[in-house]
């Protein structure tokens, strides 16, 4: 065994002032990374160019072109249409949404790189949780755990695991099977589902929906459910019968109840019309109201209240329109004028609900408040249409609502484009990098997302975390420091049970691999504890696998791809990833040590 | 179906035609009753609303803004009763009382001096210079009261759908009349007259319960959405608004009520 040199030292000390920073948090852990791919060149422990190789790696540049894919596949509707389905058999149970969605994520990522399906699915879980207001932190990291552990369910899920058996070839010991790791994979999957539902409570970070809020304040979330909700009515085919045409603003003026969506008969559909546009006999109206005001209104004018939307249904997904509050510039030229004379309805067809003055919301009336400079306005409309009022630059709009823009005509190029990239992956085995940066550059040239919105899509604190670890692992075995804390460790325990000898190995994967990268730790440690187990009579075979399924064992420090790429969306602190991920590996360990003494009988 | 406002002076017969026209048509005659529920509802005496009513306005004028006071008052209690439909109503200013609802029949019934001088002389015993200097004067004063009121003569005939002189023409000629008009088509409550109806007597229950002390507030209803229009000026709105939230949940059959300032006052407005 070599001796200890300072280089080793070195890093060891390197090592503990990151996990020590990772705790601390005087830094932000991307910085962290940053102060490792600096400090260790300077340190001559790597070289500058081994400094930033993390950069170039396979995984980074596959991290930033599933990323890319990801939000394409969002912005085109498709990952809304995936996860409706999931949603509907998992009701708005969190914890039912939780299974439903991690067994999703752990199937999916026993196929394939587990990084790669826990970025797809990073829009999808944006979205339920928008959609259910569930906090993202209560979701996004027993997924992310999930997609780790779903790793473990077949022999091509994860790295280590597609190295085993080449690993274990130089030994001519039988190589596993697909389809071996299959009952500890699964073990392992429902325990660590079964461990966020049953302790989540406990070990997930207490996450609020307002801190999540895209730039809407809770006042504002107020004053739009005191606005109503959208409501379909149809009129009767004997509506304008014997009366009175009845006119969109004799409903708003009569009941507060807004018309945002009528159709003109036959079936011309018309979103916001103005209010001289008169309700005719026998259509559908979309209104926005409180129900009490709507209902009074079906029951007054005979209308029929729907159960549900249905014909405008697309029209007020939350894709295509919404409601935004829009303020009253000062030196804007809307200053001084009436609702009546901008007439927001015929110039950009979008809808005002109500103004908001001195802490006093307006519903009626409005068209004829002069508006003063701070007034705000409720505007409901079609996102396009909005996009062009506030080009006009005469209102400040609040919400941000770009983020918003959906292209749902081009969700056929973005599914062909995922399918060529996942095509490349699994039938023409190109590398991962080249076959995803191959779907995002698709997606980018038929124009489902622009150059720009790619660029914003990529979480940089993710990518620089990731990068910097990478030479943190390289010193640590380029130094052989890696290799002389596991020969000391394994001999310091000497012979012993073989089922202790395998938790111990269990538990120097876990060590290694939060520091190391999974590959690397596995590369080191396979040849070592085969040696080790030969020498105590124990299974080789047994031993190399613990090491196998022990590298993804990577939860309490946020140096796994995945849980790097969950960090900041979940806005976790390293310290919600050692609460949890402790109790995690605690019970992976067990769980593995136990499947393989029922399973291999060690 | 419909609502009658005879406007008359003093020995004019008016009420008698009233009465009997209520009679006629089965509906509800209504005059000082008026003024009872005004004063039971304000708590104030009835006394008061009668000389209000009755008396130059230099008798409001006593109170702070006693005129528009009163005459809220008044109006509320009214609009109240003919928001039931089918009534006839006699006493001065009913007509303008109750301006916005589309389907009162207006009336005004006259009777030459000389008739009225001998009804008061018997009524009262008195002398012929006496009841003819007294019913000059109650003229002059009722005259007076609309001007100042709400700036019109109650002798302009255009304010009418019908003047009838009791003279050649009986009271039960007048009766006729009337009888007739009424059941005229544009004299019969609609739905849309209905609502109205209802509207008006909300917005002139919210104007009642405003009016002291905030006299100047403009207030209209539709479909039972009040908007009550008033200065600019944040302390005077906000004592409004504050004063608003609690008519909300006092009056019935308000479904918005919102307070607007520094905005103009729509016509219609109370």
């Amino acid at each position: 065994m070599e001796p200890l040199t300072t280089e080793m030292i070195l890093v060891m000390i390197m090592i503990g002032v990151a996990i020590f920073l990772f705790i601390a948090e005087w830094v932000r852990v991307d910085v962290v990374a940053i102060l490792m791919m600096v400090a260790l060149p300077l340190l001559h422990l790597v070289t500058a160019k081994e400094a930033f190789v993390g950069f170039s790696s396979n995984a980074v540049i596959s991290i930033i072109a599933v990323i890319i894919i990801g939000a394409g596949l969002d912005k085109t509707g498709l990952i809304n249409r995936l996860v409706r389905p999931v949603l509907r058999i998992a009701g708005r149970s969190e914890s039912r949404v939780v299974i439903a969605i991690s067994l999703t994520v752990a199937v999916i990522s026993s196929f394939m790189q587990n990084i790669g399906a826990a970025a797809l699915f990073l829009p999808a879980i944006q979205r339920v949780s928008k959609m259910l207001k569930i906090p993202l932190s209560k979701l996004l990291m027993p997924i992310g755990f999930s997609a780790i552990l779903g790793g473990t369910i077949t022999l091509v899920g994860c790295s280590p695991l597609i190295l085993l058996n080449d690993l274990l070839e130089p030994f001519h010991l039988k190589p596993f099977h697909l389809f071996d790791v299959t009952p500890i994979g699964l073990a392992l999957v429902a325990s660590g589902i079964a461990c966020f539902i049953l302790f989540g409570r406990f070990i997930l970070p207490k996450g609020t929906m307002e801190s999540e809020g895209e730039g809407i304040t809770s006042g504002l979330r107020n004053a739009l459910e005191q606005l109503g909700a959208p409501f379909e009515l149809h009129t009767p085919s004997d509506f304008t019968h014997y009366r009175e045409p009845v006119l969109v603003q004799d409903l708003k003026r009569r009941y507060l109840v807004n018309v945002v969506g009528i159709i003109e008969p036959p079936d011309f559909k018309l979103l916001s019309p103005t209010p001289e546009a008169e309700v005719r006999s026998d259509i559908d109206l979309l209104v926005y109201g409180r129900e009490k005001d709507v209902q009074r209104m079906a029951e007054q004018e005979g209308m029929e209240l729907k159960e549900e939307l249905g014909v405008f249904k697309d029209d007020v997904s939350d894709t295509t329109s919404g409601t935004v509050e829009a303020v009253v510039a000062p030196r804007s030229t809307v200053a001084g004028k009436t609702l009546s004379q901008l007439n927001l309805q015929d110039r950009f067809r979008v809808t005002p609900l109500a103004i908001y003055r001195h802490g006093e919301t307006y519903r009626a009336a409005i068209g004829d408040l002069v508006l003063n400079v701070g007034d705000a306005i409720l505007i409901q409309g079609a996102w396009r249409r909005l996009k062009v009022l506030q080009e006009e630059r005469s209102l400040l709009f609040t919400t941000p609502i770009d983020v918003e823009l959906m292209r749902p005509e081009k969700a056929l190029w973005a599914g062909l484009w995922l399918a060529v990239a996942l095509s490349m992956i699994m039938i023409f085995k190109i590398q991962l990098s080249v076959s995803l940066m191959t779907g995002a550059l698709g997606m980018i040239i038929t124009r489902v997302l622009s150059i720009d919105e790619a660029y914003r899509a990529v979480d940089w604190r993710t990518i620089f975390l990731l990068a910097g670890l990478i030479p943190l692992g390289i010193a640590t075995e380029k130094t052989g420091a890696a290799a002389w804390i596991a020969h000391t460790v394994l001999n310091a325990i000497g012979t012993v049970q073989p089922i202790v000898l395998l938790t111990v190995i269990g538990i120097l994967s876990t060590i290694f691999t939060l520091v190391i990268s999974n590959v690397g730790a596995t590369v080191l440690l396979v040849p070592l504890v085969v040696n080790m187990a030969i020498a105590a009579h124990a299974d080789p075979r047994m031993a190399a696998l613990v090491v196998g399924l022990a590298t993804s064992n990577s939860f309490m420090l946020p140096t796994h791809q995945v849980n790097a790429l969950y960090m900041g969306p979940g806005r976790y602190r390293s310290v919600d990833f050692m609460k949890a991920g402790l109790v995690i590996s605690v019970v992976f360990i067990v769980v593995m040590i136990g499947m393989i003494y029922l399973l291999y009988g060690i | 179906m419909a609502i009658i406002t005879i406007s008359r002076g003093s020995y004019s017969k008016g009420k008698e035609v009233a009465e009997k026209v209520a009679e006629r048509l089965g509906y509800e005659c209504v005059s000082r009753d008026v003024l009872l529920d005004a004063s039971d509802r304000f708590h104030i005496p009835e006394v008061k609303l009668i000389r209000a009513i009755h008396d130059a306005p230099s008798v409001l004028e006593r109170f702070q803004h006693g005129k528009q006071v009163f005459i809220a008052y008044i109006r509320s209690a009214l609009t109240c009763r003919v928001a039931k439909d089918n009534l006839v109503y006699h006493g001065l200013a009913g007509h303008l009382l109750l301006k916005g609802v589309p389907h009162v029949l207006k009336v005004r019934i006259m009777a030459d001096m000389t008739s009225r001088i001998t009804a008061e002389m018997e009524r009262e015993g008195i002398s012929e210079q006496e009841a003819r200097t007294l019913l000059q004067r109650d003229d002059e004063e009722r005259r007076r009261w609309t001007r100042s009121l709400y700036g019109v003569d109650p002798w302009d005939s255009s304010l009418y759908d019908l003047v009838i002189h009791i003279s050649k023409l009986t009271v039960s000629d007048a009766v006729d009349f009337i009888s007739e008009a009424a059941l005229k088509e544009q004299f019969q409550t609609t739905e849309s007259h209905r609502r109205k109806m209802e509207d008006l007597a909300l917005a002139c229950q919210v104007k009642a319960a405003l009016v002291d002390p905030f006299f100047d507030v403009g207030v209209t209803s539709d479909y039972g959405n009040v908007l009550i229009y008033a200065k600019s000026g944040d302390r005077h709105v906000n004592k409004i608004k504050k004063r608003a939230k609690e008519l909300e949940k006092e009056i019935e059959g308000i479904n918005n009520l919102e307070v607007h300032a520094g905005v103009p006052v729509p016509e219609d407005a109370l």
